[in-house]
């Protein structure tokens, strides 16, 4: 090329080689992305504003936003100051919002797979030629195995439209949603056969004299209206009982920590519950009034001594009796914390069970302090899909008369094995919305045979998480700070505060990027071209919203005028008694036990120790772990060990280790030791959503470990189907 | 503004049409690719355009892509894709300035906001707000508008403070990749009409 070329020189000089086509045609149509306007004088102040309405979801606690937009791009998100939920605050991550925002590795178009499945090459491809892909394959799928030949993984609110397209106009029961099955829904049906309804964390622990939980990590697991109450509580004096194997945040603010062995929690609860009928401190007036088969429940106890349970727990006995004591002594004003992830070791049914039991002779129940409902608005309308033309499938486990209690949906497990075996029927077809299975359900090597047998994979996310390396089809999906989409309601944090209710639902803070789109436009698109069109209920997520919020007097405009959130009175929560159902018969009908078992867990081998993980606070699992500002708050996850382990070991706070489970699986990243005497010697610890392996998120990849990699081994709860993930072992290998 | 006498002089005996129609031309290049303007005279014109500033290796190169088994639409898609959407391992190279500028890979950083607000000033503005104001594509059309006015002060003032300081990294990206010569050759040729004069 000429060595001297350039702008200027090519100004003076310019004649281009004579040509057919003249370049002056060719770019005649050229500038099409920037025109004319009218001249905006330089320095002038615009459009800054505050928008209201926002809903987060940088978890799903959903706290009730506003954003400072400028010139069309949201610079800051703030609380709503009108919220009497989580009020002014957001956390960490909820501020960190906007980096999810406007990740440069966000989807942005629709993309098509035209390289091998698991190993990408993305073509960008039109909504039309995408949306004719998915309908035309699912079709297919459907036609030629029935309705059950499709999976769906959905998860987060804007997968719940269309996990209901698949449900009820599909048809198929082959639908797993990762917060049932990996996380909360072993609690609530466990709370369901003890109290008659799921239990949410509705308890009142800013009014409460005892706090009692059993491994919630308040302040490492931020919801903030919920550590609000929390804070409250221990402000006005409450006594904080944590049990934790590890020395938790919470544990950190406790006035008792019991470091109990994992996965022996429920046999000391029980030993509790038989002190307390041993030694009559329980609340006979509550059970005679509302328990149900007491006395069947008393004698199946009774063998569990404080030092029975001592042993087995290897914690002194006598703080298991201090424990009861305390409760008894301030009940029923004590907070017996239901949890929210709850799914550990497999037996967690009877965990669940056990504590709603503790609560019931405690008559913690409908008074301050207790579990309390509150008394939230209702009467908003509901969006049904039709029914379309398919007969109905059993689920898997309805089929094979197992785990009786298990919540709605088919187990993961029971998919997986049912695609890989094609036994009892082919699954062909997987839809994926917002769940990233790689990262949710044990052992990874078998989810991504699921996925390698599949006739077409279609994800729909906001990032190229793991799983979507293996979509043939990949949708760009709005976010939550893009789209309608949720009606958030409820009543002030602090029960005892002035009663007041509020309405609120999400509405974009920004337009949506790109050619990203919301799920009402993706789910009907596909349902016009797989034959279900008669279903639709609504057409746009507007007349969705206003659909739901028409039976409270509400729309979008009316709250977009309220500030983005609708305020009434509210009324007493307090006084309302649920029955307590000590022993349950239809449990034992279905061959379980009636009454709260302790069942044992597999012991750690010689040589390894128990892999436990948890949460930081500044991080939502694999959802966050691309965020640049909270990355660089917390880059890796550290490993806990404790001291005198580190010291067998020969290691030192900081080394660079990996990590290798007992049946053979390496943890492939590294990341670096947290000595501390805060951990039983027989665990580690370490915070979940690390170790991205996809290379689409340029910033977490391969930073810290990611502990789903080495969970292989599931321990299935027997009533619910449930995966205990906390059974698996692991080595430290030096780096 | 400053007036820049070396350039006022220089304006009166140069024309600017020619330029003008060169930046619109990379804007072409660096929008996805699909047919409605991606034709063979859209390709005759590209090899032309070469040969005309005697970057004979390049035209030969792109002589070269046309030849090629295959749909060049096609393979230039995936090729785009990659290099400028979503990419395994991840995306090369980000056209939009905020990405280089702002510090922590953003978009719609405060650098984006500088470029829309240069447009305006000129009386110019994006037509369509879903991407980023500050994506090469519009850059470059905003830089053809102002040559196309006659406007080479503010031309090279967006150059200078807006285009160059991020232009650099993003090509230097393009160019390690060493992907498909379609898009080293346009970058390139963005390079040569937009780096400051020696």
């Amino acid at each position: 090329m000429a060595l001297n070329l350039t702008r200027r020189n090519f100004l003076k000089t310019a004649s281009f080689a004579a040509a057919s086509v003249p370049l002056s045609k060719i770019v005649a149509h050229a500038e099409e992305g920037v025109s004319k306007t009218p001249l905006i004088p330089q320095g002038s102040f615009k459009d800054t504003r505050t928008v209201t309405g926002g809903i987060c979801e940088m978890c799903f606690w959903r706290c009730q936003l506003v954003g400072k937009v400028r010139d069309g791009a949201l610079m800051k998100i703030e609380g709503n100051p009108k919220s009497i939920d989580n009020g002014l605050s957001i956390c960490a991550r909820g501020n960190a919002g906007i980096k999810l925002l406007y990740d440069p590795d966000r989807l942005k178009y629709p993309m098509k797979n035209v390289g091998k499945r698991g190993e990408p090459k993305w073509k960008r491809i039109s909504w039309e030629e995408a949306l004719d892909e998915c309908g035309k394959k699912l079709k297919a799928t459907v036609d030629k195995y029935g309705p059950q030949g499709i999976a769906m993984f959905p998860h987060g609110a804007s997968a719940k439209y269309p996990m209901h397209y698949f449900e009820h106009a599909v048809g198929t029961p082959n639908v797993s949603e990762a917060s049932f099955f990996q996380c909360r829904g072993v609690r609530d049906y466990a709370w369901l056969s003890a109290i008659g309804g799921g239990p949410d964390e509705n308890v009142d622990m800013a009014n409460a004299k005892v706090i009692f939980a059993l491994g919630c990590h308040f302040g490492e697991n931020i919801h903030v209206s919920h550590t609000k109450k929390y804070l409250k509580g221990l402000a006005n004096g409450a006594k904080l009982v944590i049990v934790d194997p590890r020395f938790s945040a919470s544990a950190s603010k406790a006035h008792i920590w019991m470091q109990i062995k994992p996965g022996t929690d429920t046999a000391m609860v029980l030993a509790m519950m038989n002190y307390l009928i041993e030694n009559k401190k329980y609340n006979a007036d509550y059970v005679d009034e509302y328990g149900e088969g007491f006395d069947e429940f008393k004698e199946a106890i009774s063998g569990w001594t404080l030092e029975k349970a001592a042993k087995e727990c290897e914690v002194p006995a006598a703080q298991i009796k201090e424990i009861a004591d305390l409760l008894a002594a301030n009940a029923p004003n004590v907070s017996i914390h239901p949890g929210r992830f709850s799914s550990w070791y497999g037996n967690d049914f009877q965990r669940g069970r056990a504590l709603g039991c503790l609560a019931g002779m405690l008559g913690a129940f409908g008074v301050p302090g207790g579990w309390v409902k509150p008394k939230s608005p209702g009467g908003f309308g509901k969006i049904k899909w039709g029914h379309g033309h398919h007969e109905e499938v059993e689920a898997l486990h309805r089929e094979a008369e197992i785990y009786h209690q298990s919540p709605a949906g088919t187990p993961t497990d029971l998919i997986r094995d049912c695609a890989i075996t094609g036994n009892p029927y082919p699954i062909k077809s997987c839809v994926v919305w917002g769940q990233n299975p790689i990262q949710t359900i044990p052992n990874q090597q078998k989810t991504i045979d699921m996925l390698m047998q599949m006739d077409f994979v279609m994800c729909v996310d906001v990032m190229p998480t793991d799983i979507t390396m293996y979509a043939d089809i990949l949708l760009p999906e709005a976010s939550y700070l893009e789209r309608y989409d949720y009606i958030k309601k409820g009543t002030q944090w602090d029960l005892s505060a002035k009663q007041q209710q509020y309405i609120s639902a999400r509405m974009p803070l920004v337009e949506a990027g790109f050619e990203r789109k919301d799920q009402v436009y993706i789910c009907n698109e596909l349902a016009k071209r797989m034959g279900n069109e008669e279903a639709i209920p609504v057409h746009t997520i507007e007349e969705m919203m206003d659909k739901m919020l028409q039976p409270a007097g509400l729309s979008i405009k009316k709250l977009i005028e309220e500030n983005g959130i609708h305020l009434q009175p509210g009324k007493d929560p307090y006084g309302e008694f649920p029955d307590i159902i000590f022993y349950n018969e239809d449990l034992v009908d279905e061959g379980y036990s009636g009454a709260p078992t302790y069942v044992p867990i597999p012991e750690v081998p010689q040589g390894y120790l128990r892999l436990l993980f948890g949460r930081s606070p500044l991080h939502s699992f694999n959802r966050t772990q691309n965020n640049a500002w909270l990355h660089a708050a917390m880059p890796e996850n550290p490993v806990w060990v404790n001291d005198k382990t580190a010291k067998q070991l020969g290691l030192k706070d900081g080394d660079r280790i990996s990590l290798v489970n007992s049946e053979g699986v390496e943890s492939g990243t590294t990341s670096h030791v947290m000595v501390t005497p805060g951990i039983r010697q027989d665990c580690v610890f370490m915070a979940h959503g690390y170790g991205t392996k996809n290379a689409a998120m340029t910033v977490a990849k391969d930073a810290g470990i990611d502990d789903q990699k080495l969970i292989t081994i599931i321990a299935v709860d027997p009533e619910t189907g449930c995966h205990g993930m906390r059974n698996n072992f692991v080595k430290i290998v030096k780096a | 503004m400053k007036m820049n006498h070396h350039s006022e002089t220089e304006n009166n005996n140069i024309q600017t049409q020619p330029l003008a129609d060169v930046y619109g031309f990379l804007a072409l290049t660096m929008r996805y690719p699909d047919t409605s303007f991606l034709t063979e005279d859209f390709l005759d014109v590209f090899e032309n355009l070469l040969t005309s500033l005697d970057m004979v290796g390049e035209q030969e190169k792109i002589r070269a892509c046309r030849q090629q088994a295959g749909n060049l639409v096609d393979t230039l898609q995936v090729e785009y894709t990659r290099l400028f959407i979503n990419g395994i391992p991840h995306i090369v190279a980000p056209p939009y300035g905020s990405f280089y500028l702002d510090g922590d890979h953003t978009l719609q950083g405060k650098s984006t906001q500088r470029a829309r607000d240069f447009y305006r000033q000129y009386g110019y503005d994006i037509t369509d707000t879903s991407e980023p104001a500050d994506h090469i594509r519009f850059e470059l059309e905003f830089l053809a508008a102002l040559t196309r006015d006659n406007d080479l002060e503010a031309e090279e003032q967006f150059l200078k403070t807006i285009f160059r300081p991020w232009f650099s990294n993003f090509y230097k990206r393009v160019l390690d990749e060493k992907g498909h010569p379609y898009y080293l050759v346009s970058t390139k040729l963005i390079d040569v009409f937009t780096k400051e004069e020696q």
